[in-house]
């Protein structure tokens, strides 16, 4: 099913922000507030969060637990290569901040779709800020640029939700302060 | 010794007992090898061309020795060279008539205009009083960051050359123990990738197989953190990674020492021929970090079970993960044990604060910390390790993007590679990841050229 009418719309805002509450969740564990969805066929089949501090592996990003989640999946589904390759060619990403260079490169390697973000990430992003490589090489894979697969990429959904957590990680005098949730909450169930 | 290049000479002055111990067993048979591999840092930034350097106008005029001391302090006070630290006020020229010629700078021109109008009229006056016939001419606009660089300046006007340090060990040169170490290290990595493909060999599965290698090392007590090869297309029965974290080296500085003097013969186990150098690049179709997209063409073996490919799983990541294990078992979390709310509570601002001691006593002093690592499972929170803060690691192939970044991630202080990766790699060859400014961390890069005798 075509779903790329409904991606400018609801469809994008309801999945960012699933990829929110992910980041949510890494905040009220001390994570770096970064959350992520994938979506296949409009189905979340993945979520992830940041999980750096909790793992003392500084490249344990939402989107690299996502991903992790299915491949361990599809494998012991005893899916092959080409056809691991296959479902990520069909499935977006959703994530609240840029990839940075590591997850977009990650990205490319395995041939994801089409990725959707929240807020830049001026530090290291990998998809326009720092390094554009989600315009992959344009050619062949081995065309020997250092650029592999590219993928389609729209920035700035909800951007200023995932810059809000982002400050309230950096700035929060007490890590329980649970009230940004509450509110976010309360405002989704008024809404809804 | 110096980066790049060995002489006999530095036999004497080796002061390591272990690294003495093995280089006279070795001596005959490698000093000659050894003498011919080196190591080689890799900068930040793509080195200019030397002749292409920016350049800037400059007035000067050729001076009377006599009044060069006077000079040169009336233009410091009137026209010092503010953006030109670099850049020499006194230029001293042999003639061809056996005279020395003198010129100095009097003060920077203006990109525009080069009329001598220009002139502030302080230095005007210069000029005027000391009948000065003033000229423009070039000097780099720039620090030369390489000796050639500098080199090429001094042509056009003679600078001053600082190289760079950046507190890291190792960018202007590493010293006998350390070289030796160095080898070692990128040794025992080739081996990993080497035994990773003769295992594959004992499988049936491929011949001559080869993957990357990653081994992540405490340079301060010589001493192996974690190990790993690819495993984007690998198999639980041939890994050579260790999930737990622990490698066999790693409990033993013993067993390092055989491998220092294990004069090469499992590498001669796995390849015959002497050329086995050439035959690890030539296999390397298998390795991830030169051929990232290729995982999707990867046959797969009939039993499903025992397969555990992952096609972002490349050395240097596994070998992060195993690190990242190794912490966590040695170091429990403060949240395990105690009262969870109140630990919670102080969490955030304390590893704040320890991170910056860290930090702090890092800058202060690199050597002089270690307590408590003594390889035998006795650690104080002092030794506990912030990601790989002060680790280096080893790889066999240069690596992608991804892996480079991983590395950045997790603090590594430097990397060391033996053979470039021309079309993906990120560390000199299709990006220069080190030289990004924007990133929050910075290794030093380094390509170990071993000589094949060595291995």
């Amino acid at each position: 099913m075509d779903s790329s009418v409904e991606d400018c719309s609801s469809g994008t805002l309801r999945f960012m922000e699933l990829a929110i509450q992910q980041a949510k969740l890494a905040l009220h564990s001390l994570e770096v507030p970064v959350g992520c969805v994938i979506v296949e066929d409009g189905m979340v089949i993945a979520t992830g969060r940041n999980r750096t501090t909790e793992t003392r592996n500084a490249t344990r990003h939402a989107e690299m637990e996502a991903i992790d989640i299915l491949i361990e999946a599809w494998q012991r589904d005893g899916l092959s290569t080409s056809e691991v390759a296959d479902k990520f060619s069909k499935c977006k990403l959703y994530v609240t901040c840029e990839p940075c260079i590591m997850c977009a490169s990650a990205l490319s390697i395995i041939g994801i779709k089409e990725v959707y973000y929240g807020c830049a990430n001026d530090k290291f992003g990998g998809c326009g800020s720092i390094l554009s490589l989600h315009l992959g090489s344009g050619e062949a894979p081995t065309s020997g640029n250092g650029l592999g697969r590219g993928f389609k990429c729209t920035a700035g959904i909800m951007a200023s939700e995932a810059v809000g957590l982002f400050r309230s990680f950096y700035e929060q005098g007490n890590p329980n302060d649970f009230s940004l949730l509450d509110q976010e909450t309360m405002k989704k169930c008024i809404t809804s | 010794m110096h980066v790049s290049g060995t002489t006999e000479g530095f036999l004497s002055c080796l002061t390591s007992p272990l690294i003495r111990s093995i280089w006279s067993k070795e001596r005959n048979s490698k000093s000659q090898a050894y003498s011919m591999s080196k190591i080689i840092y890799i900068p930040d930034k793509l080195p200019t061309p030397p002749d292409q350097q920016p350049t800037v106008n400059v007035f000067a005029a050729v001076v009377e020795p006599k009044i060069i001391n006077n000079l040169v302090r009336r233009l410091n006070q009137i026209a010092p060279l503010e953006n030109l630290r670099h850049v020499k006020r006194v230029q001293k020229k042999h003639l061809e008539d056996g005279k020395t010629q003198i010129a100095l700078i009097l003060c920077v021109a203006s990109e525009n205009n080069c009329d001598l109008d220009v002139l502030s009229p302080c230095v005007q006056e210069l000029v005027t009083s000391y009948k000065l016939s003033a000229f423009i001419t070039k000097v780099c606009k720039e620090a030369a960051t390489t000796k050639e660089e500098w080199e090429e300046q001094c042509k056009l006007w003679p600078t001053s050359y600082h190289p760079p340090t950046y507190n890291i060990d190792g960018i202007t040169g590493f010293n006998e123990v350390d070289t030796q170490s160095i080898f070692g290290f990128m040794r025992l990595a080739i081996e990993l990738a080497q035994s990773s493909s003769k295992s594959f060999q004992e499988l049936g599965i491929y011949l001559l197989q080869v993957v990357n290698a990653a081994v992540i090392v405490d340079p301060s007590v010589t001493q192996v953190i974690a190990s790993a090869c690819d495993h984007h297309i690998s198999f639980e029965n041939a890994s050579t990674s260790n999930v737990n974290g622990e490698t066999s080296f790693e409990k033993s500085p013993k067993s390092l020492c055989s491998h220092f003097g294990s004069n090469g013969s499992i590498i001669h186990g796995t390849f015959p021929s002497s050329s086995s150098l050439e035959k690890l690049k030539q296999s390397c179709a298998d390795v991830s970090c030169l051929y990232p997209l290729r995982w999707v063409d990867q046959p797969l073996p009939h039993s499903s079970n025992s397969c555990c490919w992952h096609p972002l799983r490349h050395a240097a990541i596994a070998a992060i993960e195993s690190s990242a294990a190794r912490d966590r078992r040695l170091f429990p979390t403060l949240e395990t044990t105690g009262d969870k709310s109140v630990e919670m509570e102080h969490m955030g601002p304390l590893t704040k604060l320890a991170k910056r001691q860290k930090i702090d006593l890092d800058n202060a002093n690199s050597k002089e910390k270690k307590v408590g690592t003594d390889g035998e499972g006795t650690y104080s929170k002092l030794g506990r390790p912030y990601l790989c803060t002060d680790y280096d690691i080893y790889l066999v192939w240069e690596p992608c993007i991804m892996c480079a970044m991983a590395l950045v991630h997790q603090r590594v202080r430097r990397v060391f590679y033996a053979f470039p990766n021309p079309s993906h790699g990120a560390l000199g060859s299709a990006h220069r990841l080190q030289g990004e400014k924007s990133l929050n961390h910075h290794y030093a890069v380094f390509r170990v050229l071993l000589h094949e005798d060595v291995l």
